[in-house]
């Protein structure tokens, strides 16, 4: 992320920004869930689907942000975070289905469905590396 | 797409931000042009053409011809 600020266009460094406020949010309330007894009082109550909402929020403002990144990119950077966007979200729809399955049909430990998303952006990170063109 | 984007710029003594900065792109898109990376939508192609002042089968190699 700090080589993207150094390296990048006023685009990349405005995109940064953006998703620094929607994750600090969505870690704060992520880690306060874990490591603290803040929320226990209100879980299996009608109030814990408001805060599954409210963690979850931060989620549709990091897309809305790597969208307003494409915007307000040129041509290349478009398609070249437009292939690493569909490159990584297919690996963690991959992962994410292949072990769906094995706790259906093989018993494998139940893993909640938030996962989804940090793997998804963990695949970001290891896919976009190795892509660098627009036209391969 | 094979080009002749690099020799026309250090012609005129441009960096590659220089260029891009005349093109409204980045560095990066200027870098990823050159070396076969990205191939130009039709509105980039006629603006670096415009911007040398050449045809843009001057600077772009016609794949298909």
């Amino acid at each position: 992320m700090s080589s993207l600020w150094k390296s990048g266009t006023a685009a990349h460094r405005r995109y940064v920004i953006r998703t620094m406020a929607f994750m600090l949010p969505y870690m704060a309330i992520c880690i306060a869930m874990m490591v603290t007894d803040a929320f226990d009082q209100i879980m299996g109550t009608p109030a814990a689907w408001v805060l599954a909402a409210a963690v979850s929020a931060p989620i549709m403002g990091q897309i809305w942000a790597t969208l307003s990144l494409m915007r307000e990119s040129d041509e290349f950077v478009r398609a070249v975070t437009a292939k690493q966007f569909i490159v990584a979200a297919g690996l963690a729809m991959a992962v994410a289905t292949f072990w769906g399955f094995g706790e259906t049909f093989a018993g494998a430990p139940h893993l909640p469905a938030w996962l989804i998303y940090p793997l998804f952006w963990g695949a970001f990170g290891v896919v976009s590396p190795f892509i660098r063109d627009s036209n391969a | 797409m094979k080009n002749r984007l690099k020799l026309l710029r250090t012609e005129k003594g441009w960096t590659q931000a220089d260029l891009g900065d005349r093109l409204g792109v980045s560095r990066q898109a200027v870098n990823a042009l050159e070396t076969e990376k990205h191939d130009p939508s039709l509105d980039l192609a006629y603006r670096i053409a415009s911007l040398f002042e050449r045809p843009v089968e001057d600077i772009f190699e016609n794949p298909h011809g």
